[in-house]
């Protein structure tokens, strides 16, 4: 980081930025260790042109397991992972696999066309194709009032 | 059974797949009755895109993800990187390296790691003149 240049005093901001920047992305390879608490399941949101996908990574879970709902764009999953088994507690040398319920709730940004949702599990990936509402056309309002009234008056006036 | 990180194995491996993110899974380690079984989670990979293999007393397991997304995706939100799967172990010397087994099901490797079985005492008979 240089100390003393010519021009821009504002130059330094970027400086300061990227050391930030930097410091921010060591902070995020920390948080992809597997031995941190993180929230389960990971989830990713993409858009595809009018439809939004939402992956997560749920192995070991079975669609009989899953329960998905959307409500007011909120999109709820829920379900209970068994990772363990019955396996008692002492016989475990590392345990990193999260187990328990667990529920995830996320905002999807538009409006969602509720009766054609598609979900997909395969091989403990979870894909669910939420298509939006076709934004209908723009609706023409008739503004009614004293001068709509005289006019077809008028009109009627005309034809008789 | 330890970890082993840095190793000359494992970046041979990443070697072929460096454009993508190598994810560490995380497991789970047991000791079962005949010895120890091992739980990773591996969500999206395949059987067919599955390595494990043994070398010398070390474990590696290297899953590909080959779950492409549809053209034209712009992501809004991420939680985890799409990327490979990359883990080796060190295997303690009592494990049987000849009967290690493997099942993949719903994204979860299951590796059983059997010990070698105890010899058993032999009674020498002696012989007499």
């Amino acid at each position: 980081m240089p100390i003393f240049r010519w021009g821009s005093a504002l130059d330094a901001f970027r400086d300061l930025e990227r050391e930030v920047d930097r410091w921010m992305k060591s902070v995020d390879i920390t948080f992809e260790n597997p031995r941190l608490g993180r929230p389960f399941p990971s989830l990713n949101l993409y858009e595809i042109g009018d439809t939004y996908l939402i992956t997560a990574e749920l192995s070991s879970c079975v669609a009989s397991d899953l329960d998905l709902s959307v409500a007011n764009g909120v999109v709820t999953m829920r379900g209970t992972r068994d990772a363990s088994g019955d396996i008692p507690e002492d016989r475990y040398r590392r345990s990193e696999r999260p187990s328990g319920k667990w529920e995830r709730s996320i905002s999807v940004p538009e409006r969602i066309d509720d009766d054609n949702i598609r979900a997909e599990l395969t091989n403990g990936l979870l894909r669910l194709y939420l298509p939006k509402v076709p934004s209908a056309a723009p609706k023409q309002i008739h503004v009614g009032g004293d001068n709509a009234s005289t006019s077809t008056r008028i009109n009627q006036e005309e034809q008789s | 059974m330890n970890e082993s990180t840095n190793d000359e194995n494992e970046s041979q491996l990443a070697a072929g797949v460096s454009q993508q993110w190598v994810r560490t899974p995380p497991i789970d380690i047991f000791e079962t009755d005949d010895g120890l079984m091992l739980r990773a989670d591996l969500p999206g990979v395949t059987s067919e895109n599955l390595e494990l293999q043994v070398q010398d007393n070390r474990l590696t397991l290297f899953g590909r993800v080959t779950a492409e997304l549809p053209e034209g995706a712009t992501l809004l939100h991420q939680e985890y990187h799409q990327g490979d799967f990359l883990r080796s172990f060190i295997l303690s010397d009592d494990v049987d390296h000849d009967r290690i087994s493997a099942k993949l099901t719903n994204g979860v490797l299951e590796v059983s790691l059997p010990k070698i079985p105890r010899a058993q005492p032999r009674k020498i008979s002696i012989q007499t003149d």
